[in-house]
C-alpha cells in the first residue's frame, strides 16, 4: 500500500494493462492510426444506430476471440494457428449475427453482410495473432475490449457527424429544427454517400496524427 | 505422436466444438428469428398497400395490429374461387392473395410476386386497387441484386414509380406493367405510359426479369383481377371474419 493509496491514478498509469489500453484506444487506434477495418467503417456509419451495434458486435467478437485463443494458446499447433484463429473468430461472428437476427432484426437487415465480414476484419485476426497468442487470458480479453472500443469510438464519431449533417438526425430522431430548413439550411447529401465517409475518416486520421504529433 | 497428426486431431476437435456452438445458436434462436421474418413479411404487405409510412419504424405489436385489422389473407384456386378451408391440402396448392379492408369494406388486393433476378430470386408484393387495374403499391422484401444497380428495386423512388400504373387497358385487356429501359417518357410511346414504369440505368437485365416475372404472376392471378374489374366481389365469397394468417 506504500504510495499507491496516495496517488492511485499514477500507479494505475504505470501498469502494463493501462499502457496497452491507451495504446489501443488512442496511440495505436485500429482505424485512425493503423487504418484497419476501413471497409466496414465506410459502410455502417450513415446512421449512429448501425455504428453503435456494429461497434458492439466487433468489440464482443475481438474480446471473446482473444480470450479463447489465449486460453488455447499453449495447445494450438503452430503450423495451423491462423486456421484455428479464423475458425474461432468465424464461430463467434456467426453467433453474433444470429443473435442480431433474433433480437435486433431491423438493425441486422441494415448491417446486412457487414456483420459477417467481421470475420475478415484485420483488427480481429491482428489482435489474436499479435497479442492473444503471447499473453494470458485476462490481459488478452482486456486488449480485445480496448481495441474494440477504439474501433467503436471512431465509428461512432464518424456516424455522429454523418447522421447529423447528412440527414439532420441522431439515432433516427430529427434534431435540426424545422426553422433552419425554412431559413434555407440543406442537409449535406455527400455525407450520406461513401465518399462522405472517406472524407470524415480522413479528418479523424488527420486530427489524431496532429494531436499525437504534439506529444 | 507426429506433429501433423496432432495438428489434424486438434483441427478435428476444434471443428466439432465450433459446430456444436453454431448448431446451438442457430436452433436456440430460431423461434425469435422466425417471428421476426413473419413480422417483416407482414410489414412488407402493409407497405405495398401503403398502410405504413416509409422510413418510420413500427413496433412489432403495431404491425401485427394493423395487419389484423386491415389485411385478410386468402387462397384462391386458379379460376379465382376462394378456397374455404385455409388449411386443407387443396388450399395449400391455391394462390395466396391478401385483401386490404377497411371496416369490412374491401379496398383492394395484394399479390405476392416471385420473379427471377440477375443473381437470385426476387420476392415482393404488388398491391392493386379494387378496380382490378390500378397499382397501389409495390414492395420488395427479398432479392440479391447488385446494390446501387439492380438493388435500386427496393428503393423508395422505384417503388413509388409503380403507384397509379394500370395492369389492364381501359377496355379491360390484360397487359401487365413493363419496366422501361430508362425514363418512360423518353422510351415509350405516350399511349403506353400507364403500362410502364421508369427503369434503372445500369440494371436493364434486372428490369427485364422483374417485368417478365410480374407479367407471369399477374397472368396467373388474372381471374381474380377480372372479378375485381367486373365488381363481382360477392363471387369471391369473401369471408366476413378475419382468417388468421
Amino acid at each position: 500500500m506504500n504510495g499507491v493509496v496516495a496517488k492511485p491514478w499514477a500507479a494505475v498509469k504505470r501498469t502494463a494493462s493501462y499502457k496497452e489500453i491507451v495504446k489501443a484506444l488512442w496511440k495505436a487506434n485500429p482505424i485512425s492510426k493503423q487504418i484497419l477495418g476501413i471497409c466496414s467503417a465506410l459502410a455502417v456509419t450513415v446512421q449512429l444506430q448501425t455504428a453503435v451495434v456494429m461497434g458492439l458486435a466487433l468489440t464482443l467478437v475481438v474480446a471473446c476471440s482473444n480470450l479463447t485463443v489465449s486460453l488455447l494458446r499453449a495447445s494450438i499447433p503452430r503450423n495451423i494457428r491462423i486456421i484455428v484463429q479464423v475458425a474461432v473468430i468465424a464461430t463467434l461472428v456467426i453467433i453474433a449475427d444470429e443473435l442480431l437476427k433474433a433480437f435486433l432484426f431491423e438493425v441486422s437487415k441494415q448491417l446486412s453482410v457487414f456483420v459477417g465480414l467481421i470475420i475478415t476484419n484485420c483488427i480481429v485476426l491482428g489482435r489474436t495473432e499479435a497479442y492473444a497468442m503471447n499473453n494470458p487470458p485476462g490481459r488478452a480479453f482486456l486488449d480485445g475490449l480496448a481495441n474494440g472500443l477504439g474501433y467503436s469510438s471512431v465509428l461512432i464519431g464518424v456516424a455522429f457527424l454523418r447522421e447529423l449533417f447528412g440527414s439532420g438526425r441522431l439515432f433516427g430522431y430529427p434534431v435540426i429544427p424545422e426553422a433552419f430548413y425554412a431559413a434555407g439550411y440543406v442537409n449535406n447529401g455527400l455525407l450520406v454517400l461513401a465518399p462522405g465517409a472517406f472524407i470524415m475518416i480522413g479528418l479523424f486520421v488527420w486530427l489524431e496524427h496532429s494531436l499525437l504529433g504534439k506529444d | 505422436m507426429s506433429a501433423s497428426l496432432k495438428s489434424l486431431l486438434f483441427a478435428l476437435g476444434l471443428c466439432v466444438v465450433c459446430s456444436l456452438f453454431l448448431t446451438a445458436a442457430s436452433s436456440g434462436l430460431r423461434p425469435w428469428q422466425e417471428r421476426n421474418a413473419l413480422i417483416d413479411r407482414h410489414r412488407n404487405i402493409l407497405s405495398a398497400a401503403g398502410l405504413v409510412q416509409e422510413g418510420r419504424s413500427y413496433p412489432a405489436a403495431e404491425i401485427e395490429r394493423l395487419y389484423r385489422e386491415r389485411i385478410r389473407p386468402l387462397r384462391v384456386d386458379p379460376a379465382g374461387k376462394v378456397l374455404e378451408e385455409p388449411d386443407s391440402a387443396q388450399s395449400a396448392a391455391g394462390l395466396p392473395i391478401y385483401l386490404t379492408v377497411e371496416e369490412d369494406d374491401v379496398r383492394g388486393y395484394i399479390i405476392p410476386i416471385e420473379s427471377r433476378g440477375v443473381w437470385g430470386p426476387i420476392q415482393g408484393y404488388l398491391a392493386l386497387d379494387r378496380d382490378g387495374k390500378t397499382v397501389k403499391g409495390f414492395a420488395v422484401y427479398q432479392h440479391s441484386e447488385t446494390p446501387g444497380l439492380g438493388g435500386e428495386i427496393e428503393k423508395k423512388w422505384f417503388r413509388e414509380n409503380w403507384v397509379g400504373k394500370k395492369i389492364a387497358t381501359r377496355e379491360g385487356k390484360f397487359v401487365s406493367v413493363g419496366i422501361a429501359k430508362g425514363r418512360t417518357e423518353a422510351e415509350v410511346p405516350e399511349e403506353k405510359w400507364p403500362h410502364y414504369v421508369d427503369g434503372i440505368s445500369g440494371a436493364t437485365l434486372t428490369g427485364k426479369y422483374l417485368a417478365a416475372g410480374i407479367k407471369d404472376t399477374l397472368g396467373r392471378y388474372e381471374p381474380v383481377s377480372v372479378m375485381f374489374r367486373k365488381n363481382q366481389l360477392a363471387a369471391l365469397g369473401l369471408p366476413s371474419t378475419a382468417a388468421s394468417p
